[in-house]
């Protein structure tokens, strides 16, 4: 569920076509702002999806990962009466959980006195709640978790629960991640300077990779994946899209303050996954980066690409997502893995919107402006925080 | 994908542990005060309960972040922060592991919180309604979200590999330890801190409060007056390690990670199963994955809360699992002394069990004078017990339907255990 639509292929069609889902803000009044553009969606109704009269007691998160979950087990032929015999489980990354109703839970309680606080949302200020949330809606009864490792969150949860099913937790997990676009969510990037704009004008969309770039851009969204032992999914004849063949992750201890380590974190994360799938960076048909248009991220990850690729780097199609999705936090490795599955189906990379020139020195010939023509069988995802949590994993294509 | 092959399935030790609780920071003045049977509990004192109906807690006394905290700055990391980090400190120092020694590439750091960093977010919401959104910096980012308490350690402790936070609120620790497990296991790691942290929150009292869960006075679990829990905060942590490894290097081993089990009610977000069945099916998975039967099963670290619901389904979920051997395990609720330390408390609570197996010895449930006859099982009340505890399984519940169990066991020396 995103601002590109509430479907892997209408969101990658609307890349491949070099839209943007990042709009002028409106209602998020932050004095002096930078930015002005955000990936929030304006128009969501949970009440379409979910076709439920009561949904009190979910708040945004919980609507964005409930919608999430309704549409993955649609996607992937999950009937009611399936789920009532068998055990599905959900991980899901979040950033935040959801910050907006905790904030404004204890504010409402600070103002009106705690005797007024109120019950339902207190159930959503836990950071779990989005997932307990879904697992109610849909009656998912296996195993349930929640892991935050800032916006590698997502591609984590992914990893996190391949291992669940290779450990024999599980047949069948719901994998990826949400967060919710909020006006804390917001001024807290904003005062931290990370978002793009161009200092009291109109805000600049985010151009990762380019030597212009200044900042990302928050959007909000829900990701979910339907992961399966292969096995069980042939048996019961699902349309398998791809296959998760290894991850990794690694974290910088210094936290992002030093380039170097930086760099190095994230190329381990890399070469984790790579050897986790027994595949060599040769074997790698394209990559979905986690540059965002920051500064110094977008930078650190293209110089850990051209190590890990090496001579291959000037060869391996490397493409920004976020340029047109805006930086989702726990939903974006999602998001990336959905859009490369889009990628290894119809065989089109999306481009860069409004990239120009690669900063001197970096070396990753990126796709460009324009999408691309790529024949994928494997694939690697970068998933890389700002503070020092660094995920990737592989995808490939499912062969029996 | 390789690494995971069922032959290469490493059995995991715990070398040390670290706990910092309202009864005592350290294993030794925990542990003397556990089973000495002191209890934690007393008036607020981080914040104006005025307003509140009830205004007790179980606050951590006397803590000092600069007693454990050197690499980083104390005063850029919220309280979660610094007492996973002297948590962490101590469970190595306890574990006699030098990280010099080992590749911090391989080493990581699981830490399960309920609320992250309240104060932060607290600080934020008193500007906020204070008209001073101005005076909000560039800090909030980096110290309010969750994952930055196992990044904190990490960062700390020089830590390079697996770093993530599992926000699965009361449950959170038992989950984090599951996680280090399976890490550990699979070869992703050499050596993990597993564990949780959480501090006084005035969004959870408040929150408890009016869902009238907390007691006035003490917390009273399995006690036929019992009215709710007493909130607390802290952090436990202990150090995990594949067992042939800590065997080589001579470390004092406390007892196996067994196994775990995790389910999900998908019921109601802040009550649990009316017939306990998600606790039964987590309790069950645990078992089955150990290789032990409730028979083997010599001690229960219970949720316990003190809620009458809570106490009352629990009993029924162990029941349901243990059947007449439910009547013949010991079963205890360390909450009745430390309060509810929300995420740190499952992780506390497997210190506690690691503990109870190396030292033959069991806390008691204090408070409990006044039995319950939904609650007739064997709560080891008001004082400590001298018992041989080879096996030893912890159960926790969350809000979201989140339940949990984790099975420790004694060292191979002790018992012979299948470990699938």
């Amino acid at each position: 569920m995103s601002s590109l639509g509430d479907s892997a292929p209408r969101l990658h069609r609307a890349m491949c076509e070099g839209k943007s889902g990042l709009h002028p803000l409106e209602g998020f009044d932050v004095e002096r702002p930078r930015c002005s553009l955000g990936g929030n969606l304006v128009s969501f109704s949970a009440e379409s999806y979910l076709k439920k009269k009561n949904l009190r007691p979910l708040d945004r998160t919980g609507q964005l990962v409930a919608v999430a979950t309704q549409l993955a087990l649609e996607d992937s032929g999950w009937t009611t009466e399936e789920l009532g015999k068998q055990d599905v489980g959900l991980v899901l990354g979040t950033f935040f959980g959801s910050v907006h109703t905790i904030s404004e839970f204890d504010r409402h309680a600070v103002l009106a006195g705690p005797s007024y606080a109120s019950p339902m949302d207190f159930a959503n200020t836990v950071i779990n709640a989005a997932a307990g949330q879904a697992a109610i809606w849909h009656g998912l009864r296996g195993v349930n978790s929640t892991i935050s490792a800032g916006s590698t969150s997502g591609l984590l949860a992914l990893g996190y629960a391949v291992d669940l099913i290779r450990n024999g937790r599980g047949t069948a997990i719901l994998a990826g991640g949400a967060d919710e676009f909020c006006f804390e969510s917001f001024l807290g990037f904003e005062r931290a300077g990370f978002l793009c704009g161009s200092d009291g004008g109109t805000g600049e969309f985010p151009i990762p990779f380019d030597r212009r770039r200044n900042g990302f851009a928050l959007a909000e969204a829900g990701g979910l994946l339907m992961l399966e032992d292969a096995d069980s999914a042939v048996a019961r004849g699902a349309y398998v899209r791809g296959e998760i063949k290894g991850y990794g992750s690694a974290y910088d201890c210094a936290r992002g303050r030093h380039s170097e380590r930086a760099v190095e974190a994230i190329e381990r994360a890399m070469r984790l996954a790579l050897v986790n799938a027994e595949l060599t960076p040769g074997e790698i048909d394209c990559l979905s980066a986690s540059a965002n248009g920051s500064v110094l991220g977008d930078r650190r990850e293209a110089l850990a690409i051209a190590h890990v690729f090496d001579a291959q780097s000037d060869c391996v199609p490397v493409t920004a997502i976020k340029s047109m999705i805006g930086e989702a936090l726990g939903a974006s490795g999602a998001l990336q893995a959905l859009d490369l599955l889009e990628t290894m189906r119809d065989g089109v990379l999306p481009g860069i919107p409004l990239l120009e020139q690669m900063e001197d020195g970096l070396r990753p010939v990126v796709v460009g402006p324009k999408p691309r023509q790529v024949d994928v069988r494997t694939a690697l995802i970068n998933s890389v925080g700002f503070d020092g949590n660094c995920c990737s994993l592989v995808l490939g294509r499912f062969l029996m | 994908m390789c690494g995971s092959s069922v032959a290469e399935r490493r059995r995991i030790a715990v070398t040390g542990v670290g706990t910092v609780t309202p009864i005592g920071t350290g294993r030794e003045q925990f542990w003397r005060s556990l089973l000495a049977g002191r209890c934690g509990a007393g008036p607020v004192e981080s914040f104006d309960t005025s307003n509140f109906q009830v205004h007790r807690g179980a606050e951590v006394k006397d803590f000092r972040a600069s007693d454990y905290v050197f690499e980083l700055d104390p005063g850029c990391l919220g309280r979660a922060s610094q007492f996973a980090i002297a948590a962490a400190r101590l469970a190595l120092e306890d574990a006699s592991l030098d990280p010099i020694a080992f590749d911090t590439q391989q080493a990581g750091v699981i830490c399960g919180t309920t609320s992250g960093e309240p104060q932060v977010i607290e600080q934020f919401d008193d500007q906020y309604v204070g008209g001073g959104l101005d005076r909000i910096g560039p800090e909030f980012i980096k110290q309010y979200p969750c994952h930055v308490i196992a990044a904190n350690v990490a960062s700390e402790l020089g830590f390079a590999g697996e770093v993530n936070t599992i926000p699965a609120a009361c449950a959170a620790g038992n989950y984090a330890i599951a996680h280090a497990f399976d890490l550990l296991r699979s070869g992703r790691a050499n050596v993990m801190l597993a564990g949780g942290a959480d501090s006084f929150s005035r969004i959870t009292f408040t929150g408890f409060a009016r869902l009238g869960a907390i007691a006035p006075d003490v917390c009273r679990p399995f006690d036929r007056r019992r009215k709710g829990m007493i909130p607390g905060e802290g952090a436990g942590m202990l150090v995990l390690e594949p067992l042939d490894r800590a065997m080589r290097r001579g470390a004092r081993i406390y007892c196996e990670v067994a196994g775990y089990g995790l389910s999900c009610d998908a019921h109601h977000m802040t009550a649990a199963h009316p017939e306990g069945s998600g606790a039964a099916r987590a309790m069950e998975a645990a078992l089955r994955q150990s290789g032990v039967t409730p028979d083997d099963v010599d001690y229960i670290s219970a949720h316990g809360t003190g809620t009458p619901t809570n106490d009352r389904l629990e009993t029924i979920a162990v029941k349901r699992v243990f059947r007449e051997a439910a009547y013949r395990t010991p079963i205890s609720s360390i909450k009745s002394m430390l309060g509810h330390t929300m995420g740190a408390a499952s992780a506390i609570e497997a210190v506690v069990c690691a503990l109870a197996i190396f030292y033959d010895h069991i806390p008691p449930t204090i408070n409990l004078q006044e039995s319950d006859p939904d609650c007739d099982l064997d709560y080891v009340p008001n004082c400590a017990r001298e018992h041989r505890v080879a096996v030893a399984m912890n159960n926790a519940y969350a809000f979201g339907g989140n339940n949990s169990s984790l099975i420790l066991a004694a060292a191979p020396t002790r018992l012979q255990v299948t470990v699938h």
